[in-house]
C-alpha cells in the first residue's frame, strides 16, 4: 500500500495546496486572454506564473539568487520543498527517490540558452532538483506526454512496492513557451476563449503553468496511515494502439485502464471521476464513451481545466492533489466552464459543488502517443478498518522472464540476436531509410516519423520478425516500455527551426507531434497492436541494470502482461543508439 | 492551372513525406483523404501550413480544410482564387 504524507501545488492562482483549493472553491482562475503571448502572432488564453512572486518564494529557500535555475526548476523546487516539509522526511537520505513528471522541461532554452548546453535535457533538470535537496539517487524522469503526472505516481508505487525506497517525491512541473504554445496552435487545439470541458460548444483547450508535488510512502499496516491521507489503491496505463495524436473514438485504452483499476471494486463507492476534460472535441468525447462503456455514466464527473488550463506534465499530480483536498473537505468540485454538457455519450458532469461523505475517486488522463491512465484513490477516514487490498507488488512464485530477441542499432550496424545483419556503407546519408529498405519493410507511415520513432520502429520490427504472435487483434497483455537520455530533443530542434525566424514562421504540426519522447511507444503500439502499458523514461545514461529493474517492475505491477518490448532508444545530434529487447514472462508449472 | 496542379502535387509529396510517390501517382480528381493516399488528420493540418506558407492563404481550422482538400484540383482552384503570394 502506498499513501501520501505531504503535497504542494504552485500555480498562478496560489502557492500552496490549500490556497489553490480555496481559490477554486471561490471560482477563481488566472486564465486570461493574451493577444501576442511569447511574441506569437495568434491570440490565446493562458494561465501564467507571476515570475516576481515565484522568485520571492524561491528566494526564501535559496540564498544565492534566482538566476541559477529556470522557471520550471524553481517552481518544481518550491513545490517539492513544501511537500517534503509537510511529510517531514530527510530528503538527503538514500531511501528517498525523486520522480520528475514533465513533457517539455526547459525546451524554451532551444531558442536561447544562457545555461550549460546539457540544460535542455530533462535528466539534467531532474538532477538539479534532486541535488537541491542533497538527494544521492539518480532521479527518474517520466515523460509520457499528458499522462505523465499519473504515470509518475504509478512509477512511485512500483518503486516503493519493489522495496527499493521508503519515500518517493513525485514532482510534476511545466512552464509554457513559444515552443509549446505555437505547437498546440499549429494543431488547432487551442480555444480563443475560456475552455469549456464536456460542453456541447467546447472548442479547444487552454494551456497553463504549474508545479505540484506529492510525497508517497509505503507501509503494510493500515492503522499506521494518518487520517485523511491519500491512498493510491490501483493504477493502470493502456495504449489505444490507434493513432499518435487522435484518441480512440471508442475509448479503448482508457476503458481498459478503468476496467483494470476497478476490477473487484464496488464502483458505487467512487464519489467522483476527475477526468482529463481538456475541452477539445475529441478528448472529451472519448472520455465520455469510456466512462459510459464502463457503466459509470451516473458517477459525477469533473474537469479542473477551467481553473488552471491544461498544465501538461503537472496536470496529473495537480489534479490528484485537488481531488484529495475535495474529499478531505467533503465536497465535489464543480467543472468550471461547463455550461451545457454535450458529449458523444452522456456523463454526469458536476455543474454545482456537491457535498459528499464518500472516500474514493478515480483520476483519468489521456494524451498523445495513444496513452491513457487511470488511478483509483481513497482517503483514509477515522478509525476505519482495511476495506481494500491496495496496489501491491505481485507475489508471483514461479515465473521466468526470458529475452526472446534483442536488437542493437548504432551508427554503423544493426545487430540482431548477436549477429550483425546490416552494415552501413560509406556514403550513406539516410541510415534509417537504408535499414528500412534493407529489411524489406512495407509501412509508408515510417517516412512521416522523426528519427527517434524510426529507430524504435525498426528495432521493434526486427525483434518481432521471427516471432509467432497475433498480429491482427489488440493485445492488452503486451507492453512497450522504453527509455533514453535525449527524450525527443532531435525532433525538438527540428520543430524549433520552424518557429525560430519570425519572418519565416510556419510551425509544423507534423514535426510538433513528435516532440514527445513517448510517441515512439505509440508508433510501436499502433504497428503491432499493443494495448497494455506504454511508458517512456529519461535517465542520464544507459545501464542494463536500469532496463532490467524497469522490466521487473512492469511485470510486477501488471499481472496480465506476458510480453514487453523494452529497452533504450536514443537519437541525439545525428547519433543513433538503440538496445531493445523482446522479453517474455512465463509461469512455471 | 495544370502547372499549379503539378506544383501542388510536388509540394504535397514533399511536406507529407509520401515516400516513393511521383506526381503521376496522384490523381488530381480523386479524393485526397480516405482510402487513396492514406492521409490522416495530421496531414490535413500540414496542408493548412502548406496553404499559408506557399500561397499566403490562412485557414482557420481543419473543418474548413475538409472542403478545400477534397482533391488536388479543388485545392488548386481554391488557391488560384484566393492566393496572396
Amino acid at each position: 500500500m502506498i499513501y501520501s504524507i505531504g503535497d504542494s501545488i504552485i500555480s498562478p492562482l496560489a502557492m500552496t495546496s490549500h490556497g489553490n483549493f480555496d481559490a477554486i472553491l471561490r471560482g477563481e482562475s488566472r486564465l486570461q486572454y493574451y493577444e501576442h503571448a511569447f511574441g506569437l502572432p495568434e491570440p490565446c488564453f493562458l494561465s501564467l506564473f507571476d515570475e516576481v512572486r515565484l522568485d520571492q518564494s524561491f528566494s526564501a529557500l535559496w540564498d544565492y539568487g534566482t538566476a541559477g535555475y529556470t522557471k520550471m526548476e524553481k517552481a518544481a523546487i518550491i513545490a517539492a520543498s513544501q511537500a517534503i516539509e509537510e511529510a517531514n522526511i530527510a530528503a538527503d537520505r538514500d531511501n528517498v527517490i525523486f520522480i520528475l513528471s514533465t513533457t517539455k522541461g526547459n525546451v524554451d532554452l532551444l531558442e536561447e540558452n544562457p545555461y550549460e548546453p546539457e540544460r535542455v535535457y530533462l535528466w539534467r533538470s531532474a538532477q538539479l532538483i534532486a541535488e537541491f535537496f542533497d538527494n544521492p539517487n539518480t532521479p527518474v524522469v517520466v515523460s509520457n506526454a499528458c499522462i505523465s503526472g499519473c504515470a509518475a505516481q504509478i512509477t512511485a508505487a512500483n518503486l516503493l512496492n519493489a522495496g527499493r525506497y521508503q519515500y518517493a517525491v513525485v514532482v510534476g512541473a511545466e512552464t509554457l513557451s513559444k515552443f509549446i504554445v505555437s505547437g498546440f496552435q499549429s494543431f488547432k487545439a487551442l480555444s480563443k476563449e475560456r475552455c469549456k470541458p464536456f460542453d456541447a460548444n467546447r472548442c479547444g483547450l487552454n494551456l497553463g503553468e504549474a508545479a505540484a508535488a506529492i510525497v508517497y510512502t509505503t507501509g503494510s499496516d493500515f492503522t499506521q496511515v494518518p487520517n485523511n491521507a491519500l491512498i493510491l489503491r490501483a493504477g493502470a496505463i493502456n495504449n489505444d494502439a490507434n493513432h499518435i495524436s487522435g484518441p480512440s473514438r471508442t475509448g479503448e485504452g482508457l476503458l481498459r485502464s478503468i476496467t483494470k483499476v476497478t476490477r473487484g471494486y464496488d464502483t458505487s463507492r467512487i464519489t467522483f471521476i476527475n477526468a482529463h476534460g481538456t475541452a477539445t472535441p475529441y478528448n472529451d468525447d472519448m472520455e465520455s464513451v469510456a466512462i459510459y462503456r464502463a457503466g459509470l455514466q451516473d458517477t459525477p464527473v469533473n474537469s479542473l481545466k477551467g481553473y488552471f488550463g491544461h498544465t501538461l506534465g503537472a496536470a496529473g499530480v495537480l489534479e490528484t492533489i485537488l481531488s484529495h483536498q475535495a474529499l478531505k473537505h467533503q465536497t465535489v468540485i464543480r467543472s468550471m466552464g461547463t455550461d451545457t454538457p454535450g458529449t458523444a455519450s452522456p456523463v454526469n458532469v458536476v455543474l454545482q459543488p456537491q457535498p459528499t461523505s464518500g472516500d474514493a475517486f478515480m483520476k483519468l488522463i489521456s494524451g498523445f502517443g495513444g496513452s491513457n491512465a487511470a488511478l483509483l484513490m481513497e482517503i483514509k477516514r477515522n478509525n476505519e478498518s482495511v476495506k481494500t487490498q491496495c496496489i501491491a507488488s505481485l507475489q508471483r512464485e514461479k515465473t521466468t522472464i526470458s529475452v526472446i530477441s534483442e536488437c542493437k542499432i548504432n551508427d554503423d550496424s544493426v545487430i540482431l540476436n548477436g549477429q550483425t545483419i546490416i552494415t552501413r556503407t560509406g556514403e550513406s546519408d539516410n541510415w534509417m531509410a537504408d535499414i528500412y529498405h534493407s529489411i524489406g519493410m512495407q509501412y509508408p507511415k515510417f517516412f512521416k516519423m522523426d528519427n527517434l520513432c524510426k529507430a524504435g520502429t525498426l528495432a521493434a520490427e526486427l525483434l518481432l520478425k521471427d516471432v509467432d504472435f497475433d498480429r491482427e487483434t489488440v493485445k492488452p497483455d503486451w507492453a512497450v516500455v522504453l527509455m533514453n537520455q535525449a527524450s525527443s530533443l532531435d525532433d525538438d530542434r527540428h520543430y524549433q527551426a520552424t518557429i525560430q525566424d519570425a519572418d519565416n514562421y510556419y510551425p509544423s504540426p507534423a514535426i510538433f507531434v513528435y516532440t514527445l519522447a513517448n510517441i515512439v511507444t505509440g508508433e510501436i503500439a499502433i504497428r503491432h497492436k499493443i494495448g497494455g502499458e506504454s511508458s517512456f523514461y529519461v535517465f542520464p545514461a544507459f545501464s542494463s541494470e536500469l532496463v532490467q529493474k524497469t522490466i521487473d517492475q512492469c511485470f510486477a505491477a501488471n499481472p496480465e502482461l506476458t510480453q514487453i518490448i523494452c529497452g533504450w532508444v536514443d537519437y541525439d545530434n545525428g547519433r543513433c543508439d538503440v538496445r531493445m529487447y523482446l522479453v517474455q514472462l512465463t509461469i512455471n508449472n | 492551372m495544370e502547372e499549379l496542379i503539378l506544383e501542388l502535387k510536388e509540394g504535397i509529396i514533399d511536406v507529407l513525406n509520401l515516400e516513393g510517390m511521383t506526381p503521376a501517382d496522384i490523381d488530381e480528381n480523386a479524393p485526397l483523404f480516405g482510402e487513396g493516399l492514406g492521409l490522416d488528420s495530421i496531414d490535413a493540418l500540414e496542408l493548412i501550413v502548406l496553404m499559408d506558407k506557399n500561397y499566403g492563404i490562412k485557414l482557420a481550422n481543419a473543418e474548413q480544410g475538409k472542403e478545400i482538400f477534397k482533391s488536388v484540383r479543388v485545392m488548386a482552384e481554391y488557391i488560384q482564387a484566393n492566393r496572396t503570394k
